[in-house]
């Protein structure tokens, strides 16, 4: 037993646990159950509803297990009559008033009040007189529903919302006998985390809108699986019931997300019963004068028809045409498994490495640890870089949080633009729209000069930061001797992701340095993506297509070796008509690809575009062929979270449609491949074998919680000399901004979340502002590119001057049209009307 | 929400307050105190500007305030009486010289005089009790009341 543990006795059983903990956890090591209302091991001791009193030798009273830290041979009895007697008598007040709505109550049968009262409470009540009434189902939020009268006060979500949001968003009001939960001035409770205080309520006092009067608890079939949305991948478990999703509640897990989900998990899922999604494979009457090779799908074609013929055709148009006439765009949402068979047809029966899935530059792995999430806690400093984790990883704001208020961690940033999380940094440094390569350098050279390392003497280019800000930075940096660095490769511009390797490479050179990262890109399934090589010059795996030997070995010998076409590079080969059939699978490149209109153009100009999504899209609007995609909620597989961590995503909602994974092994079958996959595990097994990093994935060791991936290996990247690039007189560089909540078609107009939607908005600098005669407030056009788009102006020196910060609000105000076709930097003309 | 604005001399007095503490928090009931007696009420545009002097939401000072018996929400008047009817109070009847004091100021317990020069309040024990029963009036306490005592001392006040 080390110096940091106790041992205890508790009702006669030996148990040792570290120094620090509470009994009432303690207690749980050997299967011993206090009762507990107010305390939650993630909010901590709170000491509010005597619910946990036991009985501890050499104490002349009895004590709450929850507040009391253990002690060395310290004797604790939980099933004593003084104790018994004590229960009772807690839960005959705190059911004094407490209505008995059990039979129309969404809490009941999986309520602690319910629960505690039938282990160990007293038969009846002596309480003769009418119970206080206070009010009833009461919205504290569009999408919360309080029962004042069923709250015990018990102040978990009060402490929840201090200690662990932190926002002091939900409070008690009048402490005392007539003491109510609620917000200041009764405006709604809303922000990014609201929802997690109805899982904790122990009562049915804090309801999730939505879920009301839908179904028992009892009824509900149940799935452990992961949330859809951001790089976290947080776990939740989905209550279905008739095969319709009825509620998402969040389903702890340490490693991923420590007990929370943010609101876009628990009430963004409603597209899986979307109006929109596509259920059938369809021709579309686009484009006429199509060629002899063109597929077509009778009425009733099956699936199995038309996933043959998608496969045919392409391989009819890349014979014709060469294999580099093809070419494939995926999504970083989709599972592993439904990229890594994609990139498998492509490149073994197709012949193309036109393989892509993002229009920024990155490349797979890391020259240092990929951390995982809960190292945050661990690290004495967390840098991000062009990170805004509340807005785009809403539950890595909270792990970052928690670090910096809990576990004395300090944040620094280095971004464009001011974030909600600069409030807990000791310093953010702030560089010019535009210039993250420059300044990157700086801090990398910085970094460079202390350890004697070859660095320019001076550092190019401006970038807003003083001398004196970037060298508190580098110190801060260098004396970390535990840094976990957070950067957003798909907020940085050009090659800026190569140099944050670079730096990552230098910071490790710092002597007893431990240091590690984390790519924090907002979506899904960003680093499974990368990993299942869905990259033009990478194979699964971080294995470049240089690699001949290695390609031989696993893809066999007709594998292509040279490097395909980048996402982007395939919209300009197909405006050139030189590409001729592109497949895209969920993603939506109209839409979110650079170029504005050009994107559209360029697709209308291909002989073959075949859309396999499970949304309707301006894409799929686009397509010749449209196959359906099953998508969250009815797909299953594996996805890799922004730590490296593959966890199991299961199927909560069965559908007619066969899965992804099924469709493209058709198209395989369909193309000479013998692959004969009976289930997505198979797949999954056949990436352990094939994916260097997975090896150790199966479902054994994916279990409830997930499994770290191994790294993956990281290319040497050479980074080239920068010139800043300078724009027209007067115009300002562009950033487009990540906005949790955006209007698109996963959260349409019919979505929970729809008031949490932004308008089009422009942040300024004061000083561009005034140089523009734009006042806050203002109607202001954006243009670049023959796009123009509205906004309202807010002038709020969220970014240096020179820059204009824009929150991408929804789909149809589409913003990333502003920006150049080739991913370049954007100069904007923004102008008032 | 804007509407609120410390005076010069507030603010002074306000740097003063906080510089007594470690935690900025810690100056939550001098600041509603100063803006109690400044208004007499504090109402949410307050609570606010209390919030950003303090780093805190303005609904965890609602959550502070509204616990307080001495700060108000709405207006009080020039005068707040606070009238103890807790048990040594009670004892020595309290309840008929609170309905003779409401009586006086034509309004009801919990009112506020037409003229907002008085307001009516019920309060718990003040810790006078060796002089119930008593009352207490802005600042200070008045035992040993009778109506004759009450008329008195209400006719005093300008
Ligand atoms: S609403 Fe629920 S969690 Fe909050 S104090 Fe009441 S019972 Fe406790
Ligand atoms: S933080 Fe991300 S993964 Fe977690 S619930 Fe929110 S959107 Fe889902
Ligand atoms: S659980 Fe211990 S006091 Fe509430
Ligand atoms: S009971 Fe009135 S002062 Fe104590």
């Amino acid at each position: 037993m080390s110096d940091n543990e106790v041992t205890l006795t508790i009702d006669g059983k030996s148990v040792t646990v570290p120094k620090g903990t509470k009994v009432v956890d303690a207690a749980r090591e050997v299967d011993v159950d206090i009762p507990v209302f107010c305390y939650h091991e993630k909010i901590g001791a709170l000491g509010c509803c005597r619910m946990c009193l036991v009985e501890v030798e050499k104490m002349p009273k009895l004590m709450t297990a929850c507040t009391m830290d253990v002690m060395p041979d310290m004797v604790v009895k939980t099933t004593t009559d003084k104790v018994e007697k004590a229960q009772k008598g807690v839960l005959e007040f705190t059911l004094l008033n407490h209505p008995l709505d059990c039979p129309v109550c969404d809490k009941g049968g999986e309520c602690p009040l319910q629960d505690n009262t039938f282990k160990y409470g007293p038969p009846d009540t002596r309480m003769e007189f009418h119970r206080a009434n206070n009010a009833k189902a009461t919205p504290l939020s569009p999408v919360i529903t309080i029962d004042r009268e069923r709250c015990i006060a018990c102040q978990r979500c009060t402490a929840y919302s201090e200690r662990i949001e932190q926002d002091q968003g939900l409070v008690m009001l009048n402490r005392g006998f007539y003491n109510e939960v609620g917000t200041f001035n009764n405006e709604p409770y809303n922000n990014r985390f609201s929802g997690n205080v109805i899982d904790i309520c122990p009562v049915g006092a804090l309801t999730n809108t939505d879920f009301r009067f839908k179904a028992r608890t009892w009824d509900l079939t149940n799935t452990e699986t992961l949330c859809a949305h951001c790089g976290c991948n947080c776990n939740i478990t989905m209550g279905t019931r008739l095969n319709e999703l009825m509620r998402i509640e969040a389903r702890p897990n340490d490693a991923v997300d420590d007990g929370w989900i943010c609101d876009k998990g628990r009430w963004g899922h409603q597209f899986v019963h979307s109006k929109n999604k596509i259920i059938t494979a369809r021709e579309n009457s686009v484009g006429g004068g199509k060629p002899t090779s063109f597929p077509v799908f009778p009425h009733d074609c099956t699936i199995q028809d038309a996933a043959g013929k998608v496969a045919e055709a392409f391989k009819k148009i890349a014979e014709e045409h060469g294999p580099e006439s093809v070419g494939f765009i995926g999504s970083p949402y989709t599972t592993n498994e439904e990229n890594y068979l994609y990139q498998k047809l492509f490149r073994q029966s197709l012949g193309s490495n036109n393989i892509d899935h993002k229009s920024y530059q990155d490349t797979p792995g890391l020259p240092v640890d990929h951390y995982g999430v809960e190292q945050i806690e661990t690290a004495n400093v967390v840098l991000l870089i062009a990170s805004d984790p509340t807005e785009e990883l809403p539950v890595l704001d909270l792990r970052i949080k928690k670090a910096v208020t809990n576990c004395g961690t300090r944040l620094v940033s280095l971004n464009d633009q001011t974030i909600a999380l600069d409030k807990y940094s000791s310093q953010s440094v702030q560089y010019r729209v535009g210039s993250e390569a420059l300044a990157i350098d700086a801090l990398a050279n910085g970094l460079a000069r202390e350890l004697g390392e070859p660095a320019p003497a001076k550092d190019a280019g401006q970038t807003g930061i003083s001398a004196e800000d970037m060298n508190t930075l580098v110190e801060t940096v260098r004396s970390s001797m535990k840094i976990c660095v957070v950067y957003n490769p798909s907020a940085l511009s050009g090659d800026a992701v190569s140099r944050v390797k670079r730096l990552l490479k230098l910071i490790a050179k710092v002597p007893t340095m431990e240091c590690g990262a984390i790519p924090a890109a907002p979506m899904t399934n960003a680093v499974g993506a990368m990993d299942m090589g869905l990259l033009p010059d990478f194979y699964p795996g971080g294995v470049p297509v240089t690699n001949q030997d290695e390609i031989k070995k696993q893809w066999g010998e007709n594998a292509p070796t040279t490097k395909g076409l980048s996402a982007l590079e395939m919209i300009a080969r197909a405006e050139a008509g030189e590409l001729k059939a592109l497949l895209v699978h969920r993603s939506n490149p109209v839409i979110d690809f650079p170029g504005g209109s050009r994107v559209a153009d360029a697709l209308r100009k291909l002989d073959l575009l075949v859309v396999h999504d499970m949304l309707e899209t301006e894409t799929t609007e686009l397509a010749h062929l449209v196959l359906p995609s099953n998508g969250p909620g009815y797909d299953e597989g594996t996805t890799t979270n922004i730590g490296g961590r593959v966890q199991a995503r299961k199927k909560a909602l069965e559908t007619a449609q066969a899965p992804d994974w099924k469709i493209i092994n058709l198209m395989l079958n369909a193309l000479g491949d013998e692959t004969d996959y009976q289930k997505v595990l198979d797949v999954t097994d056949e990436i352990a074998q094939k994916v260097p990093g997975y090896q150790e994935i199966s479902r054994k060791s994916l279990g409830k919680a997930g499994c770290d991936r191994a790294p993956v290996t990281s290319v040497d990247e050479t980074v080239a000399e920068q010139s800043a690039g300078s724009g027209k007189n007067g115009n300002l560089r562009l950033r487009v901004a990540t906005s949790l909540f955006s209007h698109d078609k996963i959260l349409d107009a019919s979505s929970r979340l729809a008031h949490h939607f932004l308008p089009s908005t422009a942040h300024l600098n004061e000083k561009d502002a005034k140089k523009l005669g734009i006042r806050d407030g203002d109607t202001v056009l954006l243009s670049a590119q023959d796009v123009t788009l509205e906004a309202t102006a807010s002038v709020n020196n969220r970014c240096q001057s020179g820059g204009v910060v824009v929150p991408r609000a929804s789909d149809w105000q589409g913003v990333n049209g502003l920006t150049g076709a080739d991913g370049g930097p954007t100069w904007v003309e923004v102008r008032k009307v | 929400m804007s509407g609120f604005t410390f005076s010069e001399k507030q603010e002074k007095e306000i740097t003063g307050i906080l510089s007594k503490y470690p935690f900025k928090k810690s100056a939550m009931l001098p600041l509603l105190t100063l803006v109690q007696r400044a208004e007499r009420a504090i109402s949410p545009e307050a609570m606010v500007a209390i919030s950003e002097k303090l780093d805190c939401s303005p609904a965890y000072v609602q959550s502070v305030m509204s616990f307080y018996t001495m700060y108000h929400a709405e207006k009080v008047g020039k005068y707040m009486i606070l009238f103890c009817i807790n048990i040594s109070c009670q004892l020595n009847g309290c309840d008929k010289l609170l309905e003779h004091t409401a009586k006086k100021l034509n309004i009801k317990v919990g009112e506020t005089t037409s003229d907002e020069k008085f307001t009516l309040h019920r309060e718990e024990c003040l810790a006078d009790c060796t002089n119930a029963p008593m009352m207490r009036i802005n600042d200070t306490y008045y035992g040993d009341l009778t109506e004759q005592r009450i008329d008195q001392i209400l006719d005093s006040l300008d």
